[in-house]
């Protein structure tokens, strides 16, 4: 199993959300963070935003299946322009569901 | 070490810190998100384990075909339901024990209870004092 933890553009996750949903992998947990990239932030004028906000997408999913959640995020998300965020993998070795207790996805 | 991901119902926090605590691992990070499982979060009644029935009825939301929604781009509807966050670090002997404990405490037998993740985490270290790996997170 793996953890896929995407960094995305607060107004792309209502599309990536429903987009993963019709792919069949409607569990995930979103947090809303603030953070910075390569670029140190955004430049507009004379006022420097430093840290800016982002929607964090959990969600884990098989070996099999990472792939195709990747690709979902990653053309949801894209727009082109810079700020559009960071996919990051990894590995998760046991998952239990507390309703029943068993380790399962 | 491995890092154990627990998602829990909001009540059922002080519980599950006493459960840890008594275990003897105090030691956690608990962060307030928002998600949803495989019943899409539509029943959002099932947010807290002692919420009455009326309430359930009241905001009891239907899901949208997703297909359907990005065609008519409708408006944004709450589909996710508020829980905890909780980020534990610990020995590997323990993770079954802290497993086991956070899913007695935690379980209802209800959709929405949660799910616990467990993941390998390659070091540690104390910021106060420089200890690495296993003394850090003794």
């Amino acid at each position: 199993m793996k953890m896929i933890r995407a960094f995305i553009r607060p107004e792309k996750e209502q599309e990536v959300v429903l987009a993963l949903e019709g792919a069949g992998f409607p569990s995930l947990t979103k947090i809303p963070v603030f953070g910075r990239g390569k670029q140190k932030g955004l430049t507009v004028g004379p006022v420097h935003y430093d840290e800016l906000p982002k929607t964090m997408i959990m969600t884990v999913v098989s070996n099999e299946d990472t792939d195709r959640v990747i690709n979902i995020i990653q053309d949801k998300a894209r727009t082109g322009f810079i700020g559009d965020g960071k996919i990051f993998i990894s590995p998760v070795e046991s998952a239990y569901t507390v309703r029943t207790g068993e380790a399962s996805l | 070490m491995k890092e154990i991901t627990a998602i829990i119902r909001r009540d059922k926090l002080p519980e599950t810190k006493k459960a840890l605590e008594d275990l003897g691992y105090p030691s956690l990070t608990i962060q307030s998100v928002e998600g949803r499982g495989k019943q899409k979060g539509a029943m959002c009644a099932e947010m807290d384990s002692e919420l009455p029935e009326s309430f359930c009825t009241a905001v009891r939301l239907t899901p949208t075909p997703s297909s359907y929604a990005l065609e008519h781009t409708l408006p944004k509807i709450a589909l996710f339901v508020p829980k905890r966050l909780l980020t534990i670090v610990v020995p590997d002997d323990v993770v079954t024990k802290i497993v086991k404990s956070v899913v007695r405490v935690n379980q209802t037998g209800r959709a929405g209870d949660g799910k616990i993740f467990v993941s390998p985490i390659d070091g540690a270290l104390r910021v106060r004092t420089g200890e690495t790996d296993g003394e850090a997170i003794s």
